[in-house]
């Protein structure tokens, strides 16, 4: 099947400029729902849906929008993995990969570690009074669990979160710049490594880590799928739980009144997760492509037809969501899309609810006491394909 | 075919018939019942197609199975010793009639 790199016929063209969706694509994201809800954006060379209710469909309906994609970015960076497959080979490697990463796995495995980690990384910087909470607590926390979950005893949190960079760079890389490429490479390289090595521990010693988990699994996974499914949740493990930490603790900083309530409540740290993510999707797109002729949001698509799930502008559909750019952790409660749908629900979505909402949040509300945004011209909302927070740098009271 | 009853939390009851062979929550789904969110599209990993089994039913559907049993501790609204996720319910002709009730959250 040859992938059309045109608009399908009947499909409105739309210009937007890479720089600007950057910067802030919720305004374009608004126009197209509004007057182009499927539309052909050539400098993205696919297919934007961006209604709530025309992605839920798609996401419904797998086995037309297919995961498997000729010609991505992921698979040049990381090689066959389960984001980029259909079941019933993707669920062969789901259920290998996602016991560890379940809610009760996480509550009675995990989650002290997290603490703890959570505790460490709190008390390096306790004493400073300023800190940038991305780059010296949500993200080293983030690698850090992430690490113990996959089961690399053998990698530093530091190791990680640079993989993780590394691959994502790659994984964006549409100008094509060698370097990335190669930092990506030898990122994947180092990956493999280390999972060959844990993997050979573990067959002797299970430890109910995901690569544990793979190893036996029921139905054989072989030493290359775990490595190659290993650096996919790398390269998307680290900034989700990042993304959503920052973002909402930037909301709530702005916001005292409602940070006093969530103070006074704990039980409504859940409710500021779900916002967060869907105010700010940590992954605002995915990729799907035809399998056969279509027919959404008033346009016919033709097989082989490229299309991005715009999950960030669904999450603000004002047809679902009322005054949908606010921040508003009392809004009834409808369900987001940040964590994808259909068989590709997210696999670490319990993983991140638990570090952020029920450790990360209430620690560091709890810990830094008369903690303030430093209001740092650095602090910039970034990115449309992965948004998040470049840095959020605080204050806090050391007396 | 197999007739079910879902109960909204405002008392209002949506009927629907099912194909055999396919699972309750997507009798939900396919006929828009609200309240049924099913994010993870029947996999048992996403907990927001939780439903109440009747009382008179819960014998004729059973008991969860392990992962299921797992998830359910982590619904949205209250788990009570009827909870069901919808997704892992199979339906058959033995479970024409059968009335679950929807709880308020899903999310
Ligand atoms: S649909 Fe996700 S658990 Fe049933």
């Amino acid at each position: 099947m040859s992938v059309p790199t045109t608009a399908a016929p009947g499909a409105p063209v739309v210009d937007l400029d890479l720089a600007d969706l950057r910067h802030d694509p919720y305004p374009a994201y608004a126009e197209l729902r509004r007057t182009a809800p499927l539309a052909w954006v050539p400098s993205v060379g696919r297919h934007l849906l961006t209604r709530y209710d025309d992605i839920v469909h798609a996401e419904k309906l797998p086995e037309v929008f297919s995961s498997r994609e000729e010609g991505s970015l992921l698979l040049r960076t990381v090689g066959p993995n389960l984001l980029r497959e259909d079941d019933p080979e993707h669920r062969r490697l789901r259920a290998a990969a996602e016991p560890p990463t379940r809610p009760r796995q996480v509550r009675d495995q995990w989650a002290g570690a997290f603490e703890r980690t959570a505790h460490e990384l709190l008390d390096r910087i306790a004493g400073r009074g300023e800190a940038d909470l991305i780059a010296d607590f949500a993200e080293p926390l983030a690698a850090a669990n992430l690490a113990l979950v996959l089961g690399l005893r053998n990698a530093g949190a530091d190791d990680v979160a640079a993989w993780s960079r590394a691959m994502m760079d790659g994984n964006s890389n549409y100008a094509d710049d060698p370097d990335l490429w190669l930092r990506a490479e030898s990122a994947t390289r180092a990956i493999e490594e280390a999972v060959a090595e844990a993997a050979a521990i573990v067959r002797r010693e299970p430890d109910g880590s995901v690569i544990s988990s793979m190893v036996h699994a029921a139905e054989p996974v072989s030493l290359a799928e775990i490595q190659n499914n290993v650096k996919v949740i790398i390269g998307g493990g680290v900034n989700e739980p990042r993304d959503v930490f920052g973002v909402g603790a930037w909301a709530l900083l702005r916001r005292p009144d409602v940070l006093d309530r969530v103070l006074g409540d704990p039980g409504s740290w859940k409710r500021v997760f779900e916002e967060t993510a869907r105010w700010v999707s940590p992954i605002g797109m995915y990729p799907r492509q035809l399998t056969r002729d279509h027919e959404i949001a008033g346009v016919t698509l033709p097989a082989g037809s490229r299309v991005a799930l715009v999950i960030a502008s669904g999450n603000r559909d004002e047809s679902v969501f009322e005054r949908p750019d606010e921040f508003d952790v009392d809004r009834p409660h409808r369900p987001h899309l940040a964590f994808g749908g259909g068989p590709h629900f997210c696999m670490g979505a319990w993983v991140a609810r638990h570090e952020v909402s029920a450790l990360a949040w209430p620690l560091v509300f709890g810990r830094l006491k008369g903690l303030r945004p430093a209001d740092s011209p650095q602090d910039r909302l970034e990115g449309w394909v992965f948004r998040g927070l470049t840095s959020l740098n605080v204050t806090w009271h050391t007396a | 075919m197999p007739i079910v009853i879902f109960e909204l939390p405002d008392g209002t009851q949506r009927k629907v018939s099912a194909a055999p062979g396919t699972v309750l929550m997507q009798a939900a789904v396919s006929n828009g019942v609200e309240g049924i969110v099913a994010e993870c599209g029947g996999n048992a990993s996403c907990a927001t197609c939780h439903v109440y089994v009747d009382d008179r039913h819960t014998a004729r559907v059973g008991p969860p199975n392990d992962v299921e049993d797992e998830m359910l501790d982590f619904t949205a609204a209250e788990r009570r010793p009827t909870s069901r996720l919808s997704c892992q319910i199979g339906l058959s002709d033995e479970l024409d009639g059968l009335i679950v009730h929807v709880p308020e959250e899903q999310v």
